[in-house]
């Protein structure tokens, strides 16, 4: 893995983090939403979706969402750790703005060794642990008046960070079964494999396409949508494939 | 008049978008349907004349595009691609308009010369849309022509219309689908021309190698080898690029040209749309009829009405059958002495009349549940009941559609099968068919009525019939799952099924369809039928004994025949020795016995090893022989077997006492078990065989569901006997 790992440019790691964190709260990673996340142009994202491609670390076959392979999500998961330990380091022991904090770990991050980053995290831990013994260095470090000079007594407020969302609020998306009946939505994109999905571009499930969900059947399945002027019944596996622009997120 | 050659036509449009109807105002009754060779799918053909010009017309399957993922799309598409049509009429629904021009443009993209019939036209003007045609004409730069196939209006100037493309075609499409696209359609179409006979169009072959289409691909490397590799290296650039730029997959994105293309001529034809409120009336019918509770008790309503119409009402057409039958019987009897031995007289009798009868007399139950299904098919219920109970098909492997041809099997097994037409799908189709015959048909309860009172206490006797019907139930179920888990196994085909608005059908459509299915099932399953009736008739026939036991008994005054009216004048005549027979004995104890002789009686007496681990004997594999003529002929084979004659009904006392005391009920249950599984009667076997269109279904469903009737038969036997239950 460490060869891997030397292989990935920095900005790489980058997109391999977007991605992972797309895919974790919305389900499904749009060169689109990669773009936005990172601010840049979709034609370097796809530049840079070639490159995971070729290292194995997404599966970039269907153009329109990628899927992180196996290999990709361990890598995007240990590079996202890596981030959240200088972020919540400068943050939380060194008290630096949150804004700082962020940007300084999002520099540091590729450039840290894996010993560095190893060290780095057992010095961590060791501080967490002395905050419950009586010999607590991180809190005579944040009430030394020479480091902080408002420092009061320290009321352990520093835990409160525990899973906080990531900085960019992101929109989940949701499917058309998603919907109450009568509800609409627009669609995002289908993702739907061979014949259904050919049907379903065929009947006209295109990405902007709005949907309603109107009824569903006694037992819940299938479900009928009513679209482009007419109505269909789509079993649940089906119609879960379409997946519809978060509220509030949609032009 | 002129010596032109004809022309031929095809119409292509989606499901739902009046094509049949078109296709019937247009050819009258010169049509002829048949099947696409190995698969289900129909081909209907006919052929009209205008201005006496002989023009022969396709009607292609229903479908929404002619991508390669149905049976049907492959159809149409490459009778299309293929087919040098002079003229492709492409019939949309007129009120919804997007859906229906995207399978024009894959049409005009395919190199077809369409013209297009804006079908449905009253019902879009009457909901609001104005269409400006002429503008229409001009933009897609051949004919438009607005048509209700169903009153025959713009049938007419269709036909005119279609004599004029046909000498004038388009010589170039006007499809514009963005300038990303085309350049790249052009860029591959010039690299893929080719102008041999039974070439394609280069711009199909284009968008369809920029698609990475795996058909046309193959197609390419049959026909143009040396260009396969440069294409497809041409192509995925571009494809790259196309992906690269707009963040879509490439089919997604030919497909959101195709519906652009529309969408920018419908702008500029449009005058007024459709009303918003325009489907009030059909939406506010399926707020109540597909309520989320109430939905399933009007089902339930619909199917009682489908099967009263069914059995109920055909019971009366069916009895005059019957009583036809009977008549011309006795007529032919007649022109032979009474007593012949004649076997002229037997074949017609009994092999043709008898069997041409056995088909016939479904004949009403066929065509009033043909004429049911049609309603609910073209009024758009169908749709709506195959969404109701799909999840609980779904879970056996089947589809909602599956339903009601297998709640008709309760009525007959055949009509079942001929209901399966209204399953597109080819695998869910051949599920439904195959297990079809273990829905105990209405031809089995005479057979119930007569084994269980013989083997089973009156307490029983209900609990037993639920139990088989129960039976049959869960093992078609069980059956169902494991073909689709074996040799129809593959992805369950897309339940995306339209629901079209409810429409009211012309009588004439109802009766066009009803006759057209119920013609098919007269000719064809009565060939088969015919052909096994009068084998079935001979093995029980011939051979013809010279002398029998009866008679010889007779001779020696062993037998004495005496019709006298009372038991003490009987035991008058009576000695030692000496059977005292009536007339009508006699007549029974003789036809037991030639049926004994015949190669019937002797393969029953054959098949005996066969049948002795079930607990049967060659008297029931005699009947059982019979019983494949049609089901409810077992129970008039077991009164002969008996020497009780073939009048003998399920009521008959006598009968019952004769099978009760021959055998314990663990015979009689498993010997109902067997005949609730095994062979399938010949019609359902032909109907098999015409509706799968190989006699390999046919007889995978002979064979199949006999063998596992002998398991389980065998099983239950052994078992019990073992168990020492209902000795």
């Amino acid at each position: 893995m460490a060869t891997l790992e030397s292989t990935l440019t920095p900005a790489l790691e980058d997109y391999l983090e977007s991605i992972y964190l797309l895919v974790r709260e919305r389900k499904v990673a749009r060169v689109k939403d990669i773009a936005k996340a990172r601010d840049v142009k979709m034609s370097s994202v796809t530049t840079a979706m070639k490159r995971l491609a070729e290292l194995e670390c997404i599966d970039y076959s269907r153009r329109e969402y990628i899927e992180l392979t196996p290999k990709g999500e361990e890598l995007a998961r240990r590079i996202l750790a890596r981030h959240d330990i200088l972020r919540r380091f400068f943050e939380e022991v060194l008290q630096m703005s949150p804004e700082n904090a962020e940007a300084d770990a999002c520099s540091m991050e590729h450039h840290l060794s894996n010993e560095g980053m190893d060290k780095l995290v057992r010095f961590f831990e060791f501080l967490g642990r002395c905050e419950e013994s009586e010999h607590d260095f991180l809190n005579q470090f944040h009430n030394c008046r020479a480091v902080n000079p408002e420092a009061e007594i320290c009321n352990g407020q520093c835990q409160h960070h525990h899973g906080r969302k990531h900085h960019r609020k992101i929109h989940t998306f949701r499917n058309i079964t998603d919907l109450r009946p009568g509800e609409s939505g627009v669609i995002a994109l289908v993702r739907a494999k061979g014949a259904v999905r050919q049907r379903l571009l065929d009947m006209g499930f295109l990405p902007r396409a709005e949907v309603t969900l109107e009824r569903l059947a006694p037992s819940g399945d299938p479900v009928w949508i009513r679209a482009m002027g007419f109505q269909l019944s789509l079993r649940r596996a089906e119609a879960e494939s379409i997946l519809l622009e978060p509220v509030g997120a949609i032009g | 008049m002129n010596q032109q050659k004809n022309i031929r036509i095809a119409l292509a449009g989606n499901p739902n978008s009046g094509k049949t109807s078109l296709f019937n105002a247009l050819t009258g009754s010169h049509q002829h349907v048949g099947n696409y060779p190995g698969v289900t799918v129909e081909k209907k053909e006919g052929h009209f004349v205008h201005e006496g010009v002989r023009i022969d017309l396709l009607d292609l399957p229903g479908t929404y595009s002619l991508t390669s993922f149905s049976p049907e799309e492959r159809i149409a598409r490459r009778e299309i691609l293929d087919g040098r049509f002079d003229v492709v009429v492409v019939v949309v629904d007129s009120t919804i308009l997007q859906r229906n021009l995207y399978l024009l443009t894959q049409v005009m993209l395919a190199g077809g010369n369409p013209i297009l019939c804006l079908n449905m036209s009253d019902e879009a003007r009457a909901m609001g849309q104005r269409l400006d045609l002429e503008q229409m004409e001009r933009l897609l730069g051949f004919p438009v022509v607005e048509t209700v196939a169903s009153r025959k209006e713009g049938v007419p100037l269709l036909k005119d219309l279609i004599l004029r493309a046909a000498e004038s075609p388009v010589k170039e499409s006007r499809l514009v689908l963005g300038e990303r696209l085309d350049s790249a359609i052009a860029i591959l179409s010039e690299m893929l021309e080719d102008s041999a006979p039974g070439a394609r169009p280069p711009a199909w072959l284009a968008s369809k190698m920029l698609e990475a289409d795996d058909m046309t691909r193959q197609w390419v490397r049959k026909r143009l080898p040396d260009r396969l590799e440069k294409v497809d290296a041409r192509a995925r650039e571009m494809r790259e690029e196309i992906e690269e730029r707009t963040g879509l997959d490439v089919t997604t994105f030919v497909a959101d040209r195709m519906y652009g293309y529309v969408a920018g001529l419908l702008k500029e034809v449009v005058l007024q749309p459709l009303r918003k409120d325009a489907r009030i009336v059909s939406d506010r019918l399926d707020a109540v009829l597909c309520h989320r509770g109430l939905g399933l008790v009007f089902f339930l309503l619909a199917m009682y009405g489908l099967f009263w119409l069914t059995f109920s009402i055909g019971d009366y057409p069916m009895g005059w059958i019957e009583t036809f039958f009977g008549w011309a019987g006795e007529r032919i009897s007649a022109f032979w002495p009474e007593g012949s031995d004649s076997p002229l007289r037997s074949l017609l009798v009994d092999g043709i009349i008898g069997g041409v009868g056995g088909v016939v007399v479904f004949l009403p139950n066929i065509v009033l549940l043909f004429l049911g299904l049609a309603f609910l098919e073209d009024t758009g219920y169908m749709a709506r009941a195959a969404f109701l109970v799909d999840r609980w098909m779904h879970k056996f492997g089947l589809h909602g559609k599956s339903f009601i041809p297998m709640m008709t099997g309760f009525g007959c097994t055949i009509p079942g099968i001929m209901a399966t037409r209204t399953l597109e799908n080819e695998r869910d189709r051949l599920t439904t068919m195959l297990v079809l015959p273990l829905i105990s048909c209405g031809a089995r309860l005479p057979i119930w009525m007569l084994l269980i009172p013989a083997f089973f206490a009156e307490s029983y006797r209900a609990p037993m019939l639920w139990l088989i019907y129960m039976i049959g139930i869960l093992l078609a179920a069980v059956l169902a799952r494991l073909l689709r888990s074996t040799l129809l196994k593959g992805e369950d085909a897309p339940f995306v099924m339209e629901l079209p608005p409810y429409r009211m059908p012309t009588l004439k459509a109802l009766f066009q369809k009803m006759g057209e299915r119920s013609w098919l099932y007269l000719k064809k399953a009565g060939t088969i039928i015919l052909g096994i009736s009068i084998l079935l008739w001979a093995i029980s026939y011939y051979p013809r004994p010279e002398n029998l036991p009866v008679d010889r008994e007779l001779a020696e005054g062993k037998i004495v025949v005496n019709n006298a009216e009372t038991p003490e004048n009987a035991r008058e005549i009576a000695r030692p020795g000496v059977e005292v027979l009536t007339t009508s004995e006699l007549e029974h104890r003789r036809e037991q016995e030639e049926m004994l002789q015949s190669l019937a009686g002797g393969i029953g007496r054959l098949m005996e090893p066969l049948l002795k681990p079930m607990g049967f004997d060659w008297r029931i594999g005699v009947a059982l022989i019979g019983a494949f003529a049609a089901k409810e002929v077992f129970v008039a084979q077991m009164g002969i077997v008996f020497a009780l004659g073939s009048e003998v009904d399920e009521e008959s006392d006598t009968l019952r006492e004769r099978i009760g005391a021959s055998y314990p009920p663990l015979v009689g249950f498993s010997l109902m078990l067997f005949l609730l599984i095994a062979t399938p009667c010949m019609a359902t076997v032909a109907v098999t065989k015409r509706e799968s269109g190989s006699w390999k279904w046919a007889l995978l469903q002979f064979g199949g569901l006999t063998g596992i009737a002998w398991m389980l038969s065998v099983l239950v036997y052994q078992i019990g006997r073992l168990a020492g239950i209902g000795l």
